[in-house]
């Protein structure tokens, strides 16, 4: 359908848009008019991603003049993919409609080990040694040297691309990574290149959050990107989290140990090349007195992960002379990774801010804040000069470097932390020093600062309020939608009795109380019986989890539960995981469907959605809470109850909270389908807690399901289950529009469109 | 008819009386229309000499069950049960008797018979046979007519399948037979152990080991290996369960112990590199809006403590990396397990043959992979699942109507729900016209009499108007027709004229239908008449249909007055393509008859 908002023709793929997607478009339009950031939480199953993709591409096409460009950020691969296929549909849509004209070029990046087609480099292990067996094809080094010597394998593909130079362009359209691959393979040209180099043109790029908060990718990746450009944060509720994660950086013993062993080997290098060509050194020396400029003259493939502290924060200046010298930055190298040894002897916990650390830095082994700020960028320059590829080899240096550059540069948002030993395992010595971020707008900063429009989206970021003060920046729109339901389709409990009438919870008194797994184990053999198809559990953590199947499995509640489906878990495995949701997806599509046992804050509760008949029901078995003994917890939540007056047992509530909601929330992807959702602990039932719930699950949760035992739930489950099953009318009832085709949108205009929600 | 089929079963069986009684041995011999059974012991009282065509049904016990046994119920109530040494012979002998029992019915009159069908010139073979015979055994129908026109010599053999060709073919390729899944039962590791002694116990069935087979490819390639070259089978077994005990002890340490002192041991307590190389292939075929392998390549925070604030618990390194293999999460196990189950039972072995059982497993599996290799269709099927799954349904009107195909099982079934909606749809043609009218002409009679009411008031009375007794005949009548069409029609629309009817005549009249819609297409199927041999046909089938005829006659007179009138108009449409077909057989024949009456003048 084509509908006009305000000056903008929205070309939206479907005969019909929910009014919530019409009015988030319209939010969305007046954030991108005023240029500025914003923030809009709408329920999942509401269309969020095809309502934002169709009014951004809509507003560039309307606006031929002045193009923007739209960067669409999302958590993970599978995430993008599922985004870059909606595009397509969409892209095609508007071909449809509009001609050539709406041509658009989108694409997905991702790392090498997702792009390569060279086969030989894809098979490897991960992908930092998929990064190095590339670069061993591809330096610029290795091809100059391949030049002379024609036994010096390269990489056909990265050739093929290096020789149809300015030719090598993507066509329009819009392309998958796999697409990318096809192409690729289709034109002998290396995709990872190839995209590379087509983002600085593309109209549309997806790529992971961390290609642009991330300083160290972002630094090679996103530097290029234009004023103009629109960013989307999806799914964004937790990306506070993955901020401070770009800034934190931990070191062991092995690491330790993997970087002396990295230094002994660049210093070899420095005597061979010594020996053999001395210019070279000289050379780097030179370059270095006259300021770094190293990144941005260098070949593609040379390029190399950039600098972790943002580009703002590095001043720009020279290298210091007393690390200019190769020999004189490895025995710095070696003095900094004697000193961190030295941290990691020590009997306590220890934790103190940045300043003092540089200062002790300082007095012990001689390095000043300067030295240590320039650690990475030396260590960089060193490795290119030395011509190292096999880099997966040198990560341990490398992160010492990362450690080492954070922590010269700032000094307030972090605090290191050195614990000798895991805390629940006091007798096992496991020394670990961790710089640890507390400050989530610190990476997040830049993102704000570069683009004119950033929106941060997901649909659980209640209390709204809180982002803005986290992330500290000031979104001109700010506004949360409620789902407007033909019917009602998610049906939330709270459980807090098992049959037995006792409490359930998995606080920490009675989480290994076998009569609690046992109430916990009948409530899923209930529902089991009750639900079709899919079915999915969340636990608190992955030891829990293994606890309790175990235990259900020797007294024989497996076996039943196994008697009405199939069960499928979720391991620290990805790739068994993997395999895992695909045959648990083929399970549900036939036959009597199945179980999939998942850990809340795991990889599957981020980003897999158990739509439809894959996901009828969700349990989340207890509350999510953050480990609450852990250092660098306590360590950030009084930074935040320092900067933002923020209270640590609301912090640890909202936040696990809002992973629940995440978990409950992935059951529906559309108005007709439906779900159900068990919360089951008795705390739940308490009003602090509850109230921190999103207000779409709030509103569909019903006093009378507050207080709920087993079999209560089980009656419930039936005849909602029931009541779904009936035929209804997807229009909506009683005058209440709950979808909307073209003539009722050209109907009531823009005026009244405020008095429906 | 059996003649391509195995003539004669001999095995050794023993005969009971009864399910307990220990029974009699001695040797059971099956011919294609009887058995006998002669008991080894020459003196004993046992013998047995059974026509097929006095049984009636067979029943067996399961296989991998305590006893193989066979029971043959016969007409009058009384059953032989045998019992064989093994399942294997017992399967032979219940196919065969499964075949015997199915022909006894006709095959035992067909056979004689059948020389006299002069076209017989097919050779079908043993499969085709079974086939046919297992249609005529699903479908009594089928069987009735099967029995009236081919044993009645109407129609040939062949005549008769030539029709149901498509039966023959849908039911040979495109419906598999339905096979038993595998059980979704974890094979409980927990072994039986007996408080005093030190011995634990565990239990294998043939099941079982399919189960292991197919769960673990490293004891099935095991397996493969050492049984029977470097150790038997019960060694083997007695391994492994050692291996398993091992594990459930938990005991890493000591598992690993002794795998150092035992290599064939340490095959089973070590992982499956099987598995992961296999794990590696499929991962590639994943749906990519599923694949967190692939997230791995952009994550670039090298942070595996803090996972979003999960607490960190992969069990620290309590051991060393040494005993790494020998770990085995029982998550692993389950998720294996459910893959196998939801896969399902890929091969079609005897289960009692271990070898041949993990022969057929690492078959299937090597091919399995080998496809693996070509996914260009599979990469299209996913991209169009992809795009499916983006979709937003109810935003979008339904892309096609969703229809399932039809299957129908029994065609009776079918008539019957179809022949309500028939008369319904139908409507002004037949019976629903009927229904109208009445309703309409009680109105309509209502006016003509208050015309003639009018009339006579203008006119003045004549004569008598109507014979009162047959106008009193007429109201009757009306009322009468009113009310029953009332009565049925407020009933399960699913209830047909045909339910009224009683149970026999109903029954004749589906036969009669049914035979004559065989009669009739073979009929209008043999003109134009070419050959001699459609012209005998086209004869043959004449006749036939005009014996019928009377019969439906007969079977209209013979119900109730009240439900005349329905059946009429059930036979009518019958009579009426009778009628046809014997009009233009008559036609056809004047014509012959002229025509050849012409040949000779034009020449």
């Amino acid at each position: 359908m084509k509908f006009q908002i305000e000056d903008v023709t929205v070309y939206f793929p479907y005969d019909n848009i929910y009014p919530e997607q019409y009015a988030y478009m319209v939010e969305l339009k007046r954030a991108l008019d005023a240029k500025g950031h914003c923030l809009l939480e709408m329920p999942t199953g509401t269309g969020k991603t095809i309502a934002l993709l169709s009014l951004i591409t809509s507003y560039a096409l309307s606006k031929p003049s002045n193009p923007i460009k739209f960067i669409y950020c999302t958590r993970t691969v599978h995430e993008m993919e599922k985004t870059l296929s909606e595009l397509k549909l969409l892209h095609n849509y508007q071909l449809q409609h509009l001609g050539p004209a709406a041509k658009i070029l989108a694409l997905g990046l991702s790392s090498r080990k997702n792009l390569c087609i060279n086969p030989t480099v894809v098979s490897a292990e991960n992908r930092d040694s998929v990064d190095a067996a590339c670069r061993k094809l591809t330096a610029s080094w290795v091809r100059e040297l391949a030049a002379e010597n024609p036994r010096i394998p390269t990489c056909s593909f990265f050739e093929n691309y290096e020789k149809s130079a300015s030719e090598a362009i993507l066509p329009p359209g819009v392309y998958t990574l796999q697409d990318l691959r096809a192409y690729g393979k289709l034109k002998g040209w290396c995709p990872y290149f190839l995209a590379r180099h087509m983002v600085q043109l593309a109209n549309v790029v997806v790529y992971s959050y961390q290609y642009l908060l991330d300083p160290k990718v972002a630094g090679i990746i996103s530097k290029e990107m234009q004023r103009e450009s629109v960013v989307v944060f999806d799914e964004a509720h937790n990306i506070d989290n993955v901020c401070i994660e770009a800034l934190s950086v931990s070191v062991r013993m092995q690491t330790l140990e993997g970087a002396t062993r990295n230094i002994n080997r660049m210093s070899q290098e420095i005597d061979r090349f010594k020996a053999t060509d001395a210019g070279r050194l000289r050379a780097e020396y030179n370059r270095l007195v006259e300021g770094l400029a190293l990144r941005g003259d260098l070949p593609a493939s040379d390029a190399w992960l950039a600098n972790p502290a943002l580009p703002n924060d590095i001043l720009k200046e020279a290298v210091p002379g007393n690390i200019r010298r190769a020999e004189h930055f490895l025995s710095v190298l070696r003095r900094l990774v004697q000193y961190i040894r030295g941290r990691l002897q020590t009997e306590n916990v220890e934790k103190e801010g940045p300043v003092a650390f540089v200062a002790s830095v300082n007095t012990q082994a001689g390095i000043d804040q300067k030295m240590l700020r320039f650690c990475y960028d030396r260590l960089h320059s060193l490795m290119l000069t030395l011509e190292i590829s096999d880099t997966d080899e040198f990560l341990h240096i490398q992160t010492i470097c990362d450690f080492a550059t954070l922590v010269g540069t700032y000094t307030r948002g972090f605090s290191i932390i050195i614990e000798p030993f895991d805390e629940r395992m006091p007798h096992i010595p496991d020394p670990v020093l961790q710089l640890c971020c507390h400050d989530a707008s610190l990476a997040i900063k830049p993102v704000f600062e570069r683009f004119q429009s950033v929106v941060i989206t997901s649909g659980t970021l209640s209390p709204i309020d809180l982002y803005p003060r986290l992330l500290n920046f000031n979104p001109v729109v700010s506004r949360s939608f409620t789902m407007s339901l033909t019917r009602d389709c998610i049906c939330p409990m709270v459980l807090t009795r098992g049959s037995d009438q006792l409490p359930v919870s998995t606080k920490y008194d009675l989480r290994s109380d076998p009569g609690v797994e046992k109430n916990y184990g009948k409530l899923l053999l209930e529902m089991v019986s009750v639900v079709p198809d899919g079915i999915v559990c969340f636990f608190v953590s992955y030891s829990y989890m293994d606890g309790i199947v175990n235990s259900w499995h020797e007294t024989g509640l497996l076996k039943e539960i196994m008697q009405h489906k199939l069960v499928f878990i979720e391991t620290q495995d990805v790739v068994e995981t993997t395999l895992a949701l695909d045959n648990y997806r083929k399970a549900c599509d036939c036959g009597r469907g199945a179980v999939f046992f998942s850990v809340a804050r795991g990889k599957v509760a981020e980003g897999i959605d158990f739509d439809r008949h894959y996901g009828r029901l969700v349990i989340m078995f207890g509350v999510p809470f953050q480990y609450t003994l852990s250092r660098i917890l306590l360590a950030r939540l009084e930074y935040l109850r320092d900067t933002f007056q923020i209270k640590e047992g609301d912090f640890l509530t909202f936040d696990a909270l809002r992973q629940a909601a995440q978990c409950v929330g992935r059951v529906i992807r559309s108005k007709a389908d439906y779900g159900m959702m068990i919360f089951a602990d008795k705390r739940y039932s308490r009003h602090d807690k509850r109230s921190k719930l999103p207000g779409w699950i709030l509103s569909h949760l019903r006093d009378a399901h507050l207080n709920l035992s087993t079999d209560m739930a089980a009656h419930i489950a039936r005849e909602f289950l029931r009541k779904m099953a009936q035929p209804y009318d997807k229009t909506g009832v009683m005058g209440k529009k709950t979808l909307l085709s073209e003539a009722d949108l050209e109907k009531m205009g823009n005026s009244n469109l405020g008095e429906m929600f | 008819m059996a003649d391509k089929q195995q003539q004669v079963v001999v095995k050794r069986a023993r005969h009971k009386s009864s399910v307990k009684d220990p029974g009699t041995p001695g040797v059971l011999k099956m011919t294609k229309d009887r058995f006998t059974f002669m008991a080894n012991d020459p003196s004993s009282p046992v013998k047995l000499n059974v026509e097929f065509r006095t049984i009636k049904g067979h029943k067996f016990t399961k296989d991998g069950t305590k006893q193989a046994l066979l029971n043959l119920t016969q007409d009058q109530g009384g059953n032989y049960i045998f019992e064989f040494e093994n399942f294997p012979d017992r399967n032979v002998c219940k196919d065969f008797v499964a075949s015997a029992i199915a022909l006894s019915g006709e095959a035992g009159r067909t056979v004689p018979e059948k020389s006299a069908v002069p076209i017989q010139d097919e050779q079908l073979s043993a499969a085709e046979m079974e086939r046919r015979i297992k249609l005529l055994q699903e479908d009594s129908d089928l069987q009735k007519l099967h029995k009236q026109f081919v044993i009645g010599g109407i129609l040939s053999e062949a005549e008769f399948w030539a029709t149901r060709k498509k039966l023959l073919e849908q039911n040979y390729s495109r419906r598999p037979k339905q096979r038993v899944a595998l059980k979704n039962d974890m094979w409980s590791t927990k072994p039986l152990a007996d408080g005093q002694s030190n011995r634990v116990t565990f239990n294998l069935t043939p099941e079982i080991i399919l189960q292991i087979f197919a769960e673990k490819p490293a004891v099935r390639q095991a397996y493969l290996n050492f049984v029977p070259n470097k150790m038997t089978e019960k060694e083997f077994w007695t391994k492994y369960s050692r291996a398993e005990y091992l594990h459930s002890t938990k005991n890493v340490i000591a598992a690993a112990a002794e795998a150092a002192e035992d290599e064939e041991l340490a095959v089973f307590l070590k992982q499956d590199d099987m598995l992961v190389n296999e794990a590696r292939k499929k991962i590639r075929q994943v749906d990519p809006t599923l694949d967190m392998e692939a997230d791995e390549g952009d994550d670039y925070m090298h942070l595996p403590i803090q996972d979003h604030g999960l607490p960190r618990n992969d069990n620290k390194d309590v051991l060393d990396s040494q005993y790494e293999p020998y770990r085995r999460s029982f998550s692993q196990h389950l998720n294996q397990h459910a893959a196998v189950v939801l896969q399902g039972r890929v091969i079609d072995v005897e289960l009692g043959d271990t070898r041949s059982v993990a022969e057929a497993l690492a078959r299937t599996k090597h091919a399995e992979l080998a496809k693996d290799a070509s996914d260009v269709y599979l990469d299209k099927e996913r991209l169009e699942r992809i795009s499916r799954m983006t979709e937003i349904e109810d935003l979008q009107a339904p892309r096609d109507p969703a229809v399932a195909p039809l299957s129908i099982k029994d065609p009776r079934d079918y008539f019957d729900s179809q022949q309500a909606n028939a008369f319904s749809t139908l409507g002004d043609t037949v019976s629903g016209a009927k229904q109208l009218k009445c309703s309409v002409s009680t109105r309509e009679a209502y006016c003509s009499l208050k015309e003639c009411i009018s009339e006579i008031k203008f006119q003045g009375l004549t004569e008598p108007t109507i014979n009162s007794e047959v106008a009193f005949k007429v109201l009757n009548g009306l009322a009468q027709n009113i009310s029953s069409n009332k009565y049925h029609l407020g009933r399960n629309p699913n209830e047909s004229i045909l339910d009224s009817l009683p149970k026999i005549t109903r029954e004749e009249l589906l036969l009669h239908w049914s035979s004559i819609q065989e009669l009739l297409k073979h009929f209008w199927s043999s003109y134009p008449i070419t050959t001699k041999y459609l012209l005998t046909k086209a004869t043959k089938l004449k006749d036939a249909m005009s014996q019928i005829y009377p019969k439906l006659q007969e079977i209209k007179e013979s119900v109730q007055s009240d439900l005349r009138h329905q059946v009429s108009l059930l036979v009518q449409p019958m009579l009426q393509a009778l009628d046809a077909a014997f009009a233009h057989y008559d036609a056809d024949v004047q014509n012959r008859s002229a025509r050849s009456g012409e040949r000779p003048n034009g020449f």
